[in-house]
């Protein structure tokens, strides 16, 4: 237990006073070495910390201390680690998820909002944060009509702040793309590291699927849209490098699976993807336990082990070592190495969030569309 | 200005400290007028005001990266042949590193390899003289490509190039000096070199900085092991102008080289040898005159076992 907390417990009737000093004075949760206690203040019947990481309890009881209003639990993270986490409290039998009320480091998601809880060693990267030096790139709405789900779509087209009609550009098909912007600092990400010229100038086409736990599965047409409809209109519209080797197709968890599915598919069109945390469920045998949602993606995932060909030249792929699906993630290594794949497989001690990827784009990206440091000489 | 002994004056980066104004100063260059290649620095090419504030010279930009760039558009078959020269040149810069990957991973387990002494040593000799053949073949290579595309693309048949050649070559009869900026050493040597600058550079006084360095030398060798998507063997990229000969010369290398691993020093000095391989940090300051070092300044030389030594004037 923290030092703090442990010396006003030992006190025989701690008093209001001590209490809000101790909260006043302390960052929560407590880091200590690697132990971590997260502390609740108020009534409840029970008090339990919600994590979702692989490994851990998905619920780890709070103990009230004794002569006072406060809850408190400690767990082991080793460092560099990143969790995000809510508090469950239980009060005349009504459960309440809650954000930390002591902590203010909150990630946001698609879902609402998490509280986070930064281990030892654990800093956010600076490129992820707003850099005045680094020239902002443009970003513009366009809709596409597709044959293939005859219906118009919105595609987001990130251009870099050096694009230039006369110059040919890389093209990155980004997954859930507005949510990469909103929740992974995309845009930011992509300024700050063409900026400092670790990645190079690419023209971005951020696409978000209005069902994308059944189009991003393994689904044929979600493949056939990215080749006879994104390809072509942005071909069409923007002054982009004509070769396989200059588009990437990226994205995570189900987004991953779209990328590596529509790459399998069409593997004369990508040469590079930027996979992170795919959500590459299979079986080896019997049936998987993940729910039917993930049915159609074990089916591509099964057939593609049985036959992976070659999707891309040049894969990056990430994944938390506190999610499930980090056992899938590693198995998929050495079947695209097999195939001649140049691949680099990042593990970090992070979840299935945003922010763990985001903290992966640097070296995702500049590994996929390597910029021109290497010839930049100042 | 002594026609017989140029001088070069060679800088590192300019930043966090500059000092191409103190180097310029103390160099004996005088106050004429200066002509200035910042072709390097692409968009931002031109940019002098604040270097300008710095010195007493008058400086005056030669914008050989926007001439370039006017002549493409007017002449379209040259810009098409100009891009089928660099996709050619970059599936033989691809082609060298897949082989040059392999020979470095060889050479680095030969070099850590122990063993009975002259059976070791003959592999070594052997394992580094085989990245040589490598680097030499690949700098043959690369001269065939560019002689294809100057057979076809000259002053002689192409008016356009030839007006920007000779226009140039009346501004730069105008200077003594030229100061050559760092930034893409790519672009800036393909630039000198589309314009044949060559001969008339070698007449001038230079100072020069980083990447603009670097294409003073007769071998270009790029090098980087600090990238965020890990690190990269050094490679040839060209040669150079051979007007710093003997060198291959190394643009801050403390912050791209892992410097205290001798094993891959020791081995990219014996690489590049008889060459010396110099790093040019910031601060860096080494003055030639008629090829003679006369004045250096925290510019270092790669040894054979893969040390540092200081760099000083006879």
């Amino acid at each position: 237990m923290n030092p703090a907390l442990r010396k006003l417990l030992r006190k025989a009737d701690p008093d209001r006073a001590d209490v809000e000093a101790l909260l006043r004075d302390l960052d929560f949760p407590l880091v200590d070495g690697t132990d971590v206690t997260f502390v609740f203040r108020g009534k409840a019947d029970a008090v339990y910390l919600r994590c979702w990481i692989a490994g851990l309890d998905t619920a780890q009881p709070f103990q009230a201390l004794a002569g006072t209003d406060l809850w408190a639990t400690t767990i082991e993270l080793p460092k560099g680690s990143r969790i995000e986490y809510k508090f469950e409290v239980v009060s005349h039998g009504n459960k309440e998820l809650i954000l930390d009320p002591l902590n203010d480091v909150v990630a946001r998601d698609p879902f609402g909002a998490n509280s986070v809880c930064q281990a030892a060693g654990y800093e956010r990267p600076e490129w992820t944060l707003h850099d005045p030096q680094a020239r902002e790139g443009s970003l513009q709405s366009r809709k596409i009509e597709s044959s293939v789900f005859r219906e118009s779509r919105e595609v987001d087209v990130y251009l870099p702040a050096t694009f230039r009609k006369n110059r040919r550009y890389p093209l990155l098909v980004v997954h859930d793309g507005v949510d990469y912007l909103r929740y992974a600092e995309l845009k930011i990400v992509l300024d700050n590291l063409t900026h400092r010229l670790e990645m190079h100038p690419v023209i971005v086409a951020l696409i978000q699927s209005p069902d994308r736990l059944k189009e991003y599965s393994g689904d044929n047409r979600h493949a056939r849209f990215l080749v006879e409809d994104l390809l072509p209109f942005m071909n069409d519209t923007f002054p982009l490098m004509d070769s396989a080797d200059s588009r990437c197709i990226m994205g995570a968890s189900f987004g991953g699976v779209a990328a590596l599915h529509a790459a399998w598919r069409y593997p004369e069109h990508f040469g590079s993807l930027l996979l992170q945390s795919g959500s590459f469920a299979f079986s080896d045998i019997g049936r998987h336990q993940r729910g039917p949602v993930f049915d159609p993606v074990v089916r591509f995932m099964n057939e593609f082990r049985e036959h992976p060909g070659r999707p891309a030249d040049r894969v990056f792929m990430s994944c938390g070592m506190y999610e499930s699906l980090i056992y899938e993630n590693r198995s998929l290594v050495p079947h695209l190495q097999s195939k001649g794949v140049e691949l680099r497989f990042e593990e970090a001690r992070d979840a299935h969030n945003w922010e763990n990827w985001r903290d992966r784009l640097r070296i995702g990206l500049s590994w996929v569309l390597p910029g021109p440091a290497w010839m930049v000489y100042e | 200005m002594n026609p017989e002994a140029p001088l070069r004056l060679l800088l590192g980066p300019q930043r966090p400290v500059v000092n191409f104004d103190s180097a310029l100063a103390r160099s004996g260059i005088g106050d004429g007028p200066i002509g200035v290649i910042s072709a390097a620095w692409q968009e931002a090419e031109g940019d002098i005001d604040g270097m300008q504030r710095l010195v007493k010279n008058p400086l005056s930009d030669l914008h050989l990266y926007q001439k370039t760039e006017a002549l493409f558009a007017a002449d379209t078959r040259l810009h098409e042949a100009y891009r089928q020269r660099q996709e050619r040149l970059k599936e033989q810069q691809r082609l060298y590193r897949l082989r040059l990957r392999q020979l470095k991973i060889a050479a680095r387990v030969i070099l850590r390899a122990e063993g009975e002494p002259s059976v070791v040593a003959a592999e070594r000799r052997h394992a580094i003289s085989q990245l040589r053949a490598l680097d030499q073949h690949h700098l043959r290579q690369v001269d065939k490509i560019h002689a294809r595309f100057d057979k076809g693309f000259n002053v002689d048949c192409h008016d356009l190039l030839a007006d920007h050649t000779t226009s140039l070559a009346e501004a730069l009869s105008q200077f003594e000096t030229l100061l050559i900026t760092g930034g893409n050493v790519v672009v800036l040597m393909n630039r000198l070199r589309l314009f044949g600058l060559g001969p008339q550079l070698r007449r001038k006084n230079i100072v020069a900085w980083s990447a603009g360095a670097m294409v003073l030398a007769d071998r270009i060798v790029l090098f980087h092991e600090r990238m965020p998507q890990g690190r990269r063997d050094a490679e040839i990229m060209c040669r150079g102008m051979a007007i710093v000969p003997d060198t291959v010369l190394l643009p801050n290398a403390s912050g791209r080289l892992k410097l205290r691993d001798s094993l891959r020093i020791g081995l990219f000095g014996r690489r590049f040898s008889p060459a010396d391989c110099v790093t040019l940090d910031n601060g860096s300051y080494l003055l030639f005159e008629g090829g003679n070092l006369r004045e250096s300044e925290a510019a270092r030389r790669m040894t054979r076992n893969g040390k540092f030594k200081r760099i000083r004037a006879a």
